[in-house]
């Protein structure tokens, strides 16, 4: 159940079948992200891959010294790119590798093009998701919805994503979804749908307990892709923005030209892969460590190498001093902007507010502090809206509701009117109304005496007190306790022992907040594996993005400009 | 495991399928599984964890059934070519060429196509009617096309071709068309081409002349290859070696730096001569990769430069990381040194430990080699100063390992030896994945024999340092008694001689405890009877007629000092002398107590300092010892002092020789702690050269590196660095010379 393994697992084996030689890689636009989670480009160079090129691009020369490994999702176009490509060879062999299910009919035209015999591999290699972490993976889709709908291409798109998924993993799962959603419905029915009639693929060996793919639906719990995070991936993603592990940085100030875009994975850096899931301060310290193990190993000008010995020191740890320096300022780089960012706009005092809203149910004291907030200079638009954004998720029925004076506030503050729409959005997407659950009051008695006792003892940490909706939801389905009249299975039969392998799939997306706990309710369960998935890796621009375009179809283009001005722009 | 007896235990068990690993509960094995078996099952079955599914049977079946169709078109129109071409074209009328054309292919009638079929203009007078000699079908001539004689001839001759032995069935596909085409070339007959004439070419159709061209770019292919392909098969061949002699190489290298012998200097050093060599050749190849037709006049394709830097990029990283990783050998002087360094470990563990066994003995034994000694001592002292600490070192080691023979009744030692034995045959038989188990097996072994030693020497230096604690006692309460004493020869000075003796006995029994103590000062005693050994006998004599003398002549402090220093350094272990300065002490004391005492403790001054200066070239490791004694002999009268040093003196010198009465062995064997640490220290220098000059060119290889990659503020440190470098070793040889 590791998402990352099974993909590189595949990349791997594609590129040793193809045997010594120089090698191109061709690929589609989505599979290039698929590889690029899991390899380096030095890695791979070191398979003689040379070259990576798109299946679509045009100028390509001809290249008969090349072998071919072509991986490519089994789309329409990308067959009719083969076709033309196999007609006209322009490398001397082809293995041809497709990242899902493909139809007869299009491997019949394929082997009908190759009249010169250049193809020597056919296969499905089910890496058709981006596995962002061992534990996570995306399938990259955003808006996957209309309305309460799924946009039918989306849905066919999140089918062969789980599917493969599914695949990868050997897994062939009860299904259980989310009854307040039609969407869950939906793809759950599809995705057995594929089993059904694959069902020849899906037959592996069975596990006494059979694995359990859960979906969920991310209306259900809109609160948590809104909320600041603390953790190192979560807050890199948040404030960062962080796309196939990349991190645009061109708009700190002062970037060096190196470092305008770095690449964060855990699977090349160490740094990282032990502090992605530490909060703030921690990393803080760490960075601290790191530097100071590095301006030991660094030599200053000041500090002479005095002696031989000196001297030989530090040659023979020069290689490894280079590879540090670049860790040390990638990431020295990525906290300073981050903390830069954390004072500029206040998020301590934002973050804590926000946590307020999330986890506690004092009103008039909430409505306090988000007025407060509202007056602050440093607040920005961004962050105004997202506090008045879980103040109407959270108080929408409250009897003294003031939603209304806090729009007024907005708009004396100064938001715009695109900001301030969000927040009627935001219910609509995520409201009372369409929740299947209740995310704020605690349900059970033992929930309110935790909540209780919590009051009571104050919190460690104000900042992290909020636990994503899904941390619930999980804990039930592991202790077998998640009622079947809210999230039923698909089909007759029903799992009577506790899951021990679970796939969570969220349509409109997961969070990284999520991933930790899923991080951690693997860590700390003996014999329970979860690995989560979601149509997108949110952060709260991506979520905002999401519940607008799901919303209001028609403003999709002209919102994603927006939208992309508000990633990068942020106002002073 | 007991599965086929009782299959109960399957289940129980939890067994690991692979490993057979019996884990304890299922999540153990589960886990296990995955950490273990997760990566190597792919490698172990040549599959992958994961679901996939082949699509190349389906695919190859339709492919067939294409190909073959094609197969037999490009196959007959060769086989017509080839028959259209097999005649004297030139010599030939009109007519019979025609007829002959018409016998290869049915002309198709012409009645039947009123239209060109691929222009669709109506045929007429004025746009007449040509027929394809290939397939017989009729076009325009704006839409004929024409095969000349050569390219006839090549398609031809290709065919033929793929018949011969030397073209190997390739594993490539294109292959097949060779082998189906065989055929052919039974029906085909040598054509030879011959000068021009209107019908010197073949008309034919665009579709047949399309699939003759598709036909030619296969044979091109298939005889030509790219320079490139030529020098990334040889980078790729270096490669593999770098692979192969590397990580050889870094194991000689590893053991070579540890002072072992297991490996010759030569042959590593032709080794790592031989990777450098590679490794060059791959930067050569690679760069030769990177450059390859730049200059040319339509530049190449980007992709194309592309793909020459991407492997130029790669060929870079493989050597940075692996040359890095190459350490550096040491020289030929600084490999002794190494190798003398390891001796020196394993001997002084071998003589901290005989010293346990043997210390007794040598006390015993000192007492009498002590004044032969004194005669080389001299010697070893301008020998350490010298410019050869090697051969210092040489000088005492040979016979310590002799006698580490001797004592090798270690069954570790004696495996040891066995073992380099069998790695000297097994390298003679050139099996070197068994001389590495061996080599294994004898660092374990070493190492295993080396903490022994260690720490019996650790054990053995507890008990010094107690031992030198308890004489500290020891001494001080002599001192004090001295003190005493002296105290009374106020009132008794002619007395003195007796009290002294009388003194000895008392000290004995105090110094009784440990096991060697009374060897010890049986030893003293012995050095008392049998002074006059044969080789000290001639500095011996001299000295007690010198310690005589100034009792007689009663001269001032200083000329005592002075008498002091040539006496003590002869022989200052002897008691013989050493009596000698109480006697005076004791005989100048008195009178010059008598009148005023605290003047008479200045001159006291003088002999104990002397003493200590002469400590100081024989023993260095026993300043420490003196220093510690100075606070009490100093403020005392004097008459301790030299008591004190000479008394401690046996139990200082603990690393005394092992055999006793050898001059040359007794000096050194003193010394090998400092003598270790200082020739280490002095030895430095000349080998240090080397190592400089190693690292210059290390630091201006990361130089070049860093310029090329553009990091200026590491090429600016480096330069500092190499700076520095060359000024040590500038420095260094201006001290040399």
């Amino acid at each position: 159940m590791n998402v990352v393994f099974a993909v590189k697992q595949y990349i791997s084996k594609m590129i040793e079948d193809s045997g010594p030689g120089m090698k191109v890689l061709l690929m589609d636009k989505e599979t290039t992200g698929i590889v690029s989670m899991v390899y380096t480009q030095s890695e791979i160079l070191q398979k003689e891959v040379y070259l990576f090129e798109r299946i679509d691009s045009q100028n390509r020369e001809i290249m008969k010294h090349l072998k071919a490994i072509c991986f490519l999702r089994p789309t329409k176009e990308n067959v009719n790119y083969l076709i033309q490509e196999l007609r006209r060879p322009k490398y001397s062999i082809y293995f041809i590798y497709f990242s899902n299910v493909i139809s007869k009919s299009d491997v019949k035209s394929l082997a009908e093009a190759d009249e010169q015999e250049v193809v020597a591999e056919v296969q499905e290699f089910y890496g058709d998701y981006i596995a962002v972490n061992p534990h996570l993976f995306s399938l990259n889709i955003l808006g996957c919805c209309q309305g309460r709908n799924w946009d039918p291409v989306q849905l066919s798109r999140a089918t062969q994503g789980l599917t493969a998924l599914l695949l990868s993993l050997k897994k062939c799962p009860m299904i259980r979804y989310q009854l307040s959603s039609e969407a869950a419905k939906r793809l759950a029915e599809c995705v057995k749908q594929v089993i059904t009639k694959e069902y020849e693929l899906f037959e592996f060996r069975r596990t006494e307990v059979p694995p359990l793919l859960l979906i969920l639906d991310r209306c259900d719990d809109a609160i948590t892709p809104l909320l600041n995070q603390w953790t190192y991936q979560a807050m890199v993603h948040e404030l960062l923005g962080i796309n196939n592990n990349r991190i645009d940085l061109s708009r700190v100030p002062g970037i060096s030209k190196d470092l305008r875009e770095v690449v964060l994975s855990a699977e090349n850096d160490e740094f990282y892969a032990n502090n992605m899931y530490l909060n703030f301060a921690e990393i803080g310290s760490n960075i601290k460590n790191l530097m100071e193990d590095f301006q030991k190993k660094k030599p200053k000008e000041q500090q002479k190498l005095e002696s031989i010995a000196d001297m030989k020191a530090f040659v023979e740890n020069y290689p490894q001093f280079k590879k540090m320096s670049g860790t040390v300022s990638k990431h020295v780089t990525v906290v300073g902007e981050l903390s830069r960012l954390v004072s500029e706009r206040n998020l301590l005092e934002v973050s804590e507010v926000e946590q307020e809203l999330a986890c506690q149910n004092d009103h008039s004291s909430a409505l306090q502090n988000v007025k407060r907030l509202l007056q602050s200079p440093k607040v920005t638009e961004f962050d105004a809206a997202r506090l008045v954004m879980l103040y109407a998720l959270h108080y929408e029925r409250h009897s003294s509701n003031s939603l209304p004076g806090l729009m007024m506030d907005l708009r004396n503050k100064g938001v715009s009117e695109k900001y301030r729409k969000l927040v009627s959005t935001v219910v609509e997407y995520g409201g009372k109304r369409v929740r299947g659950s209740d995310l704020f009051s605690p349900k059970d008695a033992v929930a309110i005496t935790k909540q209780f006792l919590k009051g009571l003892k104050g919190v460690e940490n104000v900042y992290t007190q909020h636990q994503p909706f899904l941390h619930e939801t999980l804990d039930h389905l592991i202790k077998g306790k998640l009622k079947e009249n809210l999230y039923p299975y698909l089909g007759p039969s029903t799992l009577r022992d506790r899951p021990q392998d679970i796939i969570v799939f969220i349509i409109g997306g997961a969070t990284y907040e999520e991933a930790l706990t899923v991080y951690n309710l693997n860590r700390t369960t003996p014999g329970v594996r979860i690995v989560l998935g979601g149509t997108t890796v949110h952060n709260t621009k991506r979520s905002l993005e999401e519940s607008l375009i799901t919303f209001l179809p028609t403003y999709k283009l002209s919102l994603s400009k927006y939208w992309f001005h508000f990633v990068f722009i942020i106002p002073k | 495991m007991a599965s086929l007896d009782d299959p109960g235990e399957v289940r129980e068990g939890f067994l690991c399928p692979l490993c057979l690993k019996d884990l304890q509960s299922f999540y153990h094995l589960q886990s296990h599984y995955e950490e273990e078996h997760s990566g190597e099952d792919g490698d172990v079955k040549g599959q992958i964890k994961s679901a996939v599914r082949s699509h190349l049977s389906d695919f190859k079946k339709h492919r067939a059934a294409r190909i073959d169709h094609y197969v037999v078109e490009v196959n007959k129109l060769i086989i017509r070519l080839e028959k259209l071409t097999a005649f004297d074209r030139t010599n030939t009328e009109s007519a019979k060429i025609r007829a002959i054309e018409k016998s290869v292919v049915p002309w198709v009638n012409d009645q039947d196509v009123p239209f060109c079929p691929d222009c669709g203009n109506k045929f007429s007078i004025r746009n007449r009617r040509h027929h394809c000699r290939l397939c017989g079908s009729i076009m325009c001539k704006k839409c004929m096309e024409l095969i000349s004689l050569p390219l006839a001839n090549k398609l031809t001759s290709a065919s033929k071709d793929s018949l011969s032995p030397h073209t190997s069935p390739s594993q490539s596909p294109n292959s097949v068309h060779g082998s189906r085409r065989a055929s052919i070339s039974s029906v085909s007959s040598v054509s030879s081409v011959l000068d021009e004439k209107d019908d010197d070419r073949i008309r034919c159709c665009t579709h047949c002349k399309d699939t003759l061209l598709k036909r030619e770019q296969q044979i091109d292919e298939k005889e030509h290859t790219p320079d490139i392909v030529k020098l990334y098969e040889k980078l790729r061949l270096c490669m593999e070696k770098v692979d192969q002699k590397a990580p050889e190489y870094i194991r000689m290298a590893a053991s070579l730096n540890a002072g072992e012998t297991t490996y010759s200097l030569e042959h590593a050093s032709d080794l790592r001569v031989e990777v450098q060599k590679v490794y060059e050749l791959i930067d050569a190849l690679s760069k030769k990769i990177l450059t390859l037709d730049l200059k040319q006049d339509p530049p190449p394709h980007p992709n194309t430069l592309r793909l020459q830097r991407m492997i130029r990029y790669s060929a870079t990283l493989f050597v940075q990381e692996k040359l890095l990783g190459l350490m550096s050998l040491p020289t030929k002087e600084q490999f002794e040194e190494l190798k003398e360094k390891r001796k020196q470990e394993v001997e002084r563990k071998k003589i901290l430990e005989r010293r346990a066994t043997l210390e007794s003995q040598q006390r015993l034994e000192e007492r009498r080699s002590d004044l032969v000694s004194h005669a080389t001592n001299g010697e070893v002292v301008s020998l350490r100063g010298g410019p050869a600490p090697l051969r210092k070192a040489e000088g005492w080691l040979p016979l310590s390992g002799g006698q580490g023979q001797i004592e090798d009744s270690d069954p570790l030692l004696q495996q040891i030896h066995n073992i380099t034995s069998f790695i000297r045959q097994a390298k003679a038989a050139g099996r070197m994945d068994e001389v590495r188990t061996l080599q294994e097996n004898l660092r374990q072994l070493q190492d295993e024999y080396d903490q022994q030693q260690t720490e019996k020497a650790i054990e053995l230096s507890r008990r010094q340092a107690e031992e030198e604690d308890l004489q500290r006692e020891q001494l001080q309460m002599l001192r004090e008694r001295e003190r005493e004493r002296e105290r009374e020869q106020f009132q008794a000075a002619s007395l003195h001689m007796r009290t002294r003796s009388l003194d000895f006995r008392e000290i004995r029994p105090f110094q009784l405890e440990p096991g060697r103590e009374p060897r010890n000062h049986l030893a003293h005693a012995l050095d008392l009877g049998c002074s006059p050994a044969p080789s000290s006998a001639a500095p011996k004599t001299p000295s007690p007629s010198l310690a005589l003398e100034p009792i007689r002549v009663w001269s001032g402090p200083p000329a005592l000092g002075q008498e002091f220093f040539p006496q003590s350094t002869t022989s200052q272990h002897n008691e013989v002398p050493s009596l000698n300065p109480f006697d005076e002490e004791d005989l100048s004391s008195p009178a010059a107590e008598g009148t005023a005492s605290p003047p008479a403790a200045e001159p006291s001054l003088g002999p104990p300092a002397c003493v200590l200066k002469e400590y100081n070239p024989f023993e260095e490791e026993e300043e420490e010892e003196a220093v510690a004694g100075n606070p009490f002999t100093s403020p005392d009268s004097p008459a301790p002092s030299p008591f004190d040093e000479e008394d401690g003196h046996p139990h200082q010198r603990p690393s005394g020789p092992p055999v006793p009465g050898n001059p040359f062995e007794e000096a050194p064997c003193t010394n090998p702690f400092e003598v270790d640490s200082e020739s280490g220290q002095e030895g430095e220098e000349p080998i240090e050269e080397e190592l400089l000059l190693q690292q210059i060119d290390n630091i201006k290889a990361y130089i070049f590196d860093a310029k090329q990659c553009g990091r200026l503020d590491e090429v600016e440190v480096l330069t500092e660095n190499l700076r520095e470098l060359k000024h040590t070793l500038a420095k260094q040889k201006g001290g040399a010379d």
